[in-house]
């Protein structure tokens, strides 16, 4: 252990968890920010659930009875186009072909005995009839949730009209030219929305807050003029940076717990209406629609070394900064480079652009944990493994430099040399 | 060690500006020594390479036989420099300020309490020590900080304008502090300052620089003989002219 490492580092924590710009931006934002988007997203899913009703429908049906035509003309009346198919076996192949001849997103079968059922619920209530609900679901539609949901406002208004209760729906799964059978849509849109959007969003905003905190970290000891003093402790520079390092790590560390907290609060929001217990029932890994348990320790890796490059990175610039000000204007540079692996892997598979495009991201230590998150989620364990091995390398060569700033008179006259010879000229009194 | 401070033709460059200009200097031990000139005379960039800060572009500096260049670690932990225009932390209490430093020099607990004890009566700070420093005057601000450069008694400390900032009372104060620690403790002092009172009143000797080179050296006492001054500004006023 570094000689002082633990005192400096508990100085770090003090000066950073007692900054009120820090706490609000860090903590206190995304417990607003994140309900709040829920909310608002959640709004949105309501409408599009009441348009999604109003969407194309192929019905397969295989009662023929005089209530399948009953609850099909419920159908027609909640605005919803209608392509009738009957007395079809609706194996997995039979499904694909079908969204793909009608061109829709949404199969409902009635099977036999659906009417007969529907009448024996007169005499026995413990009788009820069912349909089976398919809904192809997209890693790009954020509101596929509202197709999955739009076939219970259906059968409301039937079970209103007739009876509580005596119609239930059985919803599956199309993903990724699968079928899921019993697997929620919503439950699978949702998990869609963390692993294409609110995930790489998640990222890219701790990527950012942690570069904030850092270059914040170095700049107020120039700001505040304790880092002359700091420099001639008997301490080593490198325990001064890695005390840095270590105390951004921690406070991001934190605010990334109330970001989960927030996004959980986000991803409710979205999927309100699945029944919780049924995510818990179902190995979602196995179905290739999360991450395994080596899958996360991956994506953690690759995150951890990202956000140590990022914050050796912002240390380099906030070097040649002399105020907060400035540190916080230079690492504005930064954020290009870790907003456009965000929006550009949000929506794209990197595989499907051209050749240098591709070369570019990947060349990008942030667009790592993005395509790392995606990955594991195919099963791919070699792609996170090689970014790892590049980002590590990256850091390493950034740690170093950051080290030689350190170790060298540069941290203290970086600022005069960053504005130019202008600076010497002026300030006499600073010799 | 007949030698505290053994400044040997440094010279220090900044891009096209020579700040020192093969400054050569010696501070005995247990001396409080002076260090004196005009704005851009090159006394805060001395003062800074002698603590380590900045690398002289030629010539050597030694701090007890120790090289600042290739045993600055050795060098730091004999030293204490207190900066002009020095800061506290301003989200820790002055006690946490002072305990934070304390930590980097004292052996043991016992060491850092009696550390920690003796910053809180140079400082006179009393209860107000337990308030963040943000929330100091300039004054405080300035008596924590001094407290702190001499609470982990340094062999040599460093001091650039100790008392700007205080007041009569408190400018006194932390010049008998000074006096005493050099007395009791053997601490030698390299100070500058524009205060030519001050200078005269606490100095063993004084050396004055101007763009970058000694002008003058000597006793208070021998440097107004010399230059038949009636204290040491009307000497600082009539060397500055020379020069």
């Amino acid at each position: 252990m570094l000689k002082g490492f633990r005192n400096f580092l508990l100085k770090e924590l003090k000066e950073l968890a007692r900054d009120p710009k820090i706490l609000l931006g860090i903590v206190i934002v995304p417990l607003i920010l994140f309900p709040v988007l829920g909310g608002i997203m959640g709004y949105a899913a309501q409408s599009a659930k009441e348009s999604a009703a109003k969407a194309n429908f192929v019905v397969v049906n295989n009662d023929r009875g005089e209530w399948s035509y009953v609850f099909m003309k419920f159908l027609s009346d909640s605005g919803a186009k209608v392509f009738v198919e009957e007395s079809v076996e609706l194996s997995d192949e039979k499904l694909l072909e079908l969204l793909s001849k009608y061109n829709v997103a949404q199969v409902l079968e009635i099977p036999r005995g659906f009417s007969s059922n529907v009448t024996m619920h007169a005499k026995d209530h413990n009788v009820t009839a069912s349909v089976k609900f398919y809904v192809y679901v997209t890693t790009t539609n954020i509101f596929d949730t509202a197709k999955s949901l739009s076939i219970d406002v259906v059968v409301t208004q039937f079970n209103r009209a007739l009876a509580p209760d005596i119609l239930n729906v059985k919803k599956s799964t199309v993903v990724k030219g699968e079928v899921k059978r019993g697997v929620d849509p919503a439950m699978v849109s949702g998990l869609m929305i963390s692993q294409s959007i609110a995930l790489p969003i998640a990222i890219m905003i701790l990527l950012v807050y942690s570069v904030q905190i850092a270059a914040t970290s170095v700049a107020m000891e120039k700001e505040e003029k304790t880092l002359e003093t700091l420099l001639t402790l008997p301490i080593d520079r490198l325990t001064i940076l890695f005390g840095k390092l270590s105390g951004s790590v921690i406070i991001a560390a934190v605010g990334a717990v109330a970001y989960m907290i927030g996004y959980v609060y986000l991803m409710q929001s979205l999927i309100s209406g699945t029944s919780t217990t049924f995510a818990a029932t179902v190995d979602l890994a196995s179905l290739g629609l999360a991450p395994s348990f080596l899958g996360y320790i991956l994506l953690g890796i690759s995150l951890f070394v990202t956000m140590l490059s990022a914050l050796a990175l912002a240390v380099i610039l906030s070097a040649f900064a002399g105020d907060v000000r400035s540190a916080q204007s230079l690492v504005g540079y930064i954020y290009p480079i870790i907003f456009l692996p965000t929006f550009a892997l949000m929506y794209i598979d990197i595989n499907t652009l051209p050749y240098a495009l591709r070369l570019l991201l990947y060349a990008i230590p942030f667009s790592h944990p993005i395509i790392a998150s995606k990955a594991v989620v195919m099963g791919d364990y070699i792609t996170p493994v090689l970014g790892i091995l590049y980002v590590s390398f990256f850091t390493v060569a950034l740690m170093y430099a950051a080290s030689r700033l350190f170790a060298t008179e540069k941290i203290l006259t970086a600022k005069l040399r960053f504005k130019g010879s202008m600076k010497y000229g002026k300030t006499t009194e600073e010799f | 060690m007949s030698v505290a401070v053994e400044v040997s033709e440094v010279t220090k460059v900044f891009g096209n500006i020579r700040a020192l200009d093969g400054l050569c200097l010696e501070v005995k031990p247990k001396e409080i020594f002076g260090l004196i000139g005009p704005n851009g005379a090159g006394k805060t960039t001395a003062l800074r390479i002698i603590s380590t800060l900045l690398l002289p572009t030629y010539g050597m500096v030694r701090v007890f036989g120790l090289d600042t260049v290739k045993n600055a670690d050795a060098v730091r932990s004999i030293i204490s420099y207190l900066p002009e225009e020095a800061g506290a932390y301003r989200y820790l209490s002055g006690w946490e300020y002072l305990e934070f430093m304390a930590k980097f020099y004292a052996k043991n607990n016992d060491e850092l309490r009696e550390m920690i004890r003796e910053a809180a009566i140079i400082s006179g700070l009393g209860e107000r020590l337990k308030d963040k420093t943000s929330a100091y005057s300039k004054g405080m601000k300035r008596r924590l900080l001094v407290a702190r450069a001499l609470m982990s008694k340094p062999k040599l400390a460093i001091l650039d304008e100790p008392t700007s900032g205080l007041d009569v009372i408190h400018s006194y104060h932390i010049r008998e502090i000074i006096k005493k620690y050099v007395r009791e403790h053997g601490v030698t002092v390299l100070l500058s300052s524009h205060n030519m009172l001050e200078v005269e009143h606490i100095c063993d000797r004084v050396v004055l620089i101007n763009k970058g080179r000694v002008v003058a050296e000597g006793t208070p006492q021998e440097l107004k003989e010399k230059f038949e001054g009636e204290n040491l500004e009307e000497v600082f006023a009539k060397v500055v002219k020379l020069a």
